[in-house]
């Protein structure tokens, strides 16, 4: 394959992924609004749902195209689940009466996606590989012989 | 839902234009911009097909005949199942022809076969048609759609322009493959946002729905089901068709218009430009037949019953529960009328540039040059369809109601190419000629024409309660045979059947043997029989009454509701029998020869053209 077909495929894909999540992010926006104007708790775990089908549909295309997910598309994610987070604090400390009525289904819901990508890691990596992902310590060492495998093969 | 219309709307457009840029740079070469490379993704051109094929032929004009119709006119979209059937049977064997010949578009497919530039003209009229009126069309209804929604602070003119202006962007930067991703991706909102809608308007709105009330029909039509086999109605205009115009043959005839949809210019060259794969077979049987037709048979009764006042008012109650539920309806209908304007007027501008501007117009264009030509093209066509869109909806209305019939007329000439070696140049002329007067003589189109010229006809739009496309049809095919057992070994049978002895040598549709052969042909028949044809009468109390009974079992839904959802899930298998054990569903470039047909009849250039043609083109191109 050429240079120029892989920058197209790369491409396509790129263009799959926008097509299944921007249904599933504007599912969600309907939905979690409708919750958080007072129609109930329910509305709002229908939102973290649609969240949760954009990214199974998002691993199905992965599986499809036999690719991983991007590291621009890692940093998206966990930048959108701060941030999501982030608002969860805001608004517990600045909108009366959200922490009584939606604290527990929002926290569940950010928990239960962060629960769900934990699962997909470890299903698709293994436990070993799926923590390696996050285990910076140890990858800080930057010298070769740290590589070594009786050193304990690290990277 | 003003401010959230338009913030929608910007999200929509700045997304086409990412995606175009992002095309435009990992674009081969200039070429692509017409046709992508050739090498469309698959998954593109099945959501794109799909989203086309269910928004085409009009998601809102489907909706308001069904308030107003009822039951009856819910039955068209049974139609899908027909019109995948056609796509299932053409797609292969036109892909196959076109890279076997390396031709690139359906009119250069059928012309070359044929050895006919009349048919090319014909490809390329039935195009400019979807490109121009039809898409002008779509506008308007688009401007009026959000002007009612928003009360008026959007007025139509401007949603028109500034939509148009949106939709141009990023057809001129990234061209066909950008569109075609655009198109696949709004298709899978639209589909999301229509269940939503619908799913949403049946949990938060008080007050009788579908299940409980039905569809409350106008005095004189029959709300829950189907007025009879055929009526012997003059036609719209002239008389009306007691209990509705949806007979068994309205809707036989109007579900066979939806085929046009499929064999548009426009969705053929997507069938054309589409990479190796499974996309021939996906696209029709499981989105088409399959999610398409059932989202609308089974979602339309549900928004129809809320919809005795129109669309505006429901809009407006939705919103004031729900606003993002009032504007996830909104979007759906406007999304699926800006896809397929989208589509047709970029595919339009796009065969045009194709096979008149660089082969005979400006025939030394570099490639830069015909990108340039290609989008002037699209430039034209986008403001030429905003202005009829604004300034003549009424007669873009009345001419775009020839698109549809008149793109099912290309049916036998296609299937001359895909099948049927025997079929002829001069019996498809033949049949085209007869069955463009048929369809013009009964749209209003021709109808204004000659009435306005030499005084009133005897007959209106639709007599009978058939569709034109049906009244075309039929003594279209009927010339064709005529014509063809009188013409089975003229001159060009020798190229026609070339191409026919590589598709059995190498690409043999395989259909079974005699049993399964018979069986799937007749059980065709069959299911067309009762699910579209006078068969469809019966629905209406088979299951509430049944006759072997001898009483009323009442099932607390519509009779003919039940009997449309039956024979949908019927048809879904069927079109699956028909494309996956004959390969008609899988493409592939392995094994594939070339093969050269004779040369073009008119060659590229203005060697063949007349003299003051030429010499007016030189003076145009030649400065």
């Amino acid at each position: 394959m050429s240079a120029d077909d892989a920058r197209r495929d790369r491409f396509d894909r790129h263009a799959l992924v926008t097509t299944v999540w921007l249904p599933a992010a504007f599912l969600a926006v309907l939905t979690m609004h409708h919750g958080y104007s007072g129609a109930g708790v329910w509305w709002v775990v229908a939102g973290f749902a649609a969240l949760a089908g954009g990214f199974a549909a998002h691993i199905i295309v992965n599986a499809v195209l036999a690719t991983g997910f991007t590291a621009r598309e890692v940093a998206l994610g966990l930048g959108c689940f701060l941030l999501g987070a982030l608002g969860l604090m805001v608004a517990v400390l600045v909108v009366d009466g959200f922490a009584e009525r939606y604290f527990l289904v929002t926290a569940a819901g950010l928990a239960g996606l962060a629960v769900i990508v934990v699962f997909y890691m470890v299903t698709r990596f293994g436990p070993r590989q799926a923590f390696q992902h996050f285990d910076v310590v140890r990858d800080n060492n930057p010298r070769r012989a740290s590589r070594l495998a009786h050193r304990g093969g690290r990277r | 839902m003003t401010t959230l219309l338009v913030v929608t709307f910007a999200v929509l457009a700045a997304y086409g234009v990412y995606i175009a840029a992002l095309a435009a740079r990992v674009a081969p070469g200039p070429a692509a911009l017409v046709d992508g490379g050739a090498d469309l993704p698959g998954w593109a051109a099945v959501f794109a097909a799909a989203g086309i094929a269910v928004a085409g032929p009009g998601l809102l004009a489907h909706l308001v005949l069904t308030a107003r119709f009822g039951m009856s006119a819910n039955h068209v979209a049974a139609g899908l199942v027909l019109a995948a059937i056609t796509a299932v049977l053409l797609q292969k064997r036109l892909w196959l022809a076109a890279r076997i010949a390396g031709l690139g578009s359906p009119g250069e497919a059928l012309g070359r076969y044929y050895g006919s530039v009349t048919l090319r003209l014909v490809v390329l009229t039935v195009s400019a048609l979807f490109a121009l009126p039809f898409s002008a069309t779509l506008l308007s209804q688009l401007g009026a759609l959000i002007a009612e929604a928003s009360a008026d602070a959007l007025p139509r003119a401007g949603v028109v322009w500034s939509v148009a202006f949106f939709l141009f962007l990023p057809a001129v930067i990234g061209g066909w493959r950008a569109i075609v991703l655009i198109v696949a991706a709004q298709s899978v909102l639209l589909a999301v946002l229509l269940v939503a809608g619908t799913g949403f308007s049946e949990l938060a709105l008080d007050g009788p729905g579908f299940l409980s009330a039905g569809i409350a029909v106008g005095e004189g039509l029959l709300g829950d089901g189907i007025p009879g086999v055929v009526q012997f109605s003059a036609g719209i205009g002239k008389d009306i068709a007691h209990g509705g115009i949806f007979t068994t043959v309205g809707i036989a005839s109007t579900a066979l218009s939806l085929v046009g949809i499929v064999l548009s210019p426009g969705f053929l060259y997507l069938a054309v430009t589409v990479r190796p794969g499974r996309s021939a077979g996906f696209a029709p049987v499981w989105l088409i037949a399959g999610l398409g037709a059932g989202i609308l048979l089974f979602l339309t009764p549900f928004l129809a019953a809320r919809m005795t006042e129109g669309i505006a008012p429901l809009i407006a109650v939705l919103s004031a529960v729900e606003p993002f539920a009032g504007l996830a309806l909104v979007a759906a209908l406007a999304i699926g009328l800006q896809v397929t304007a989208l589509f047709f007027m970029t595919s339009g501008a796009l065969l045009a540039t194709r096979e008149i501007v660089v082969p005979y117009v400006v025939p030394d264009l570099t490639p830069a040059g015909r990108r340039l030509a290609a989008r002037i093209a699209l430039a034209v066509t986008f403001a030429l369809a905003a202005a009829l869109a604004t300034f003549a909806p009424v007669s873009s209305a009345v001419v775009a109601s020839l698109a549809l019939p008149m793109s099912v007329q290309l049916l036998p000439a296609l299937l001359g190419l895909a099948f049927v070696r025997w079929i002829s140049r001069e019996a498809v002329l033949t049949g085209l000629i007869v069955g463009t007067l048929l369809v013009v003589f009964t749209e209003p189109f021709g109808l204004v024409l000659v009435e306005g010229l030499f005084g009133p006809l005897p007959w209106g739009r639709w007599p009978l309660t058939a569709h034109s496309a049906a009244w075309g049809l039929v003594f279209n095919a009927a010339a064709v045979l005529l014509v063809s057992i009188f013409t089975r070994q003229v001159r060009g049978r020798g190229q026609r059947d070339r191409l026919h002895d590589e598709f059995a040598a190498r690409w043999k549709t395989d259909f079974g043997g005699p049993a399964a052969r018979g069986a799937k042909w007749s059980l065709t028949l069959i299911w067309s029989f009762l699910a579209l044809g006078p068969g469809a009468i019966v629905g209406n109390r088979f299951f509430s009454e049944p006759v072997f009974a001898g009483e009323t079992a009442p099932i607390g839904l519509p009779s003919l509701w039940v009997w449309q959802l039956f024979f949908w899930l019927i048809g879904v298998a069927l079109v699956w029998w028909i494309a996956y054990p004959s390969r008609l569903a899988v493409t592939s470039t392995a094994g594939l020869r070339t093969l050269a047909f004779d040369p073009d009849p008119v060659p590229p250039g203005r060697a063949g053209a007349p003299g003051w043609i030429a010499a007016g083109l030189a003076r145009v191109t030649e400065r």
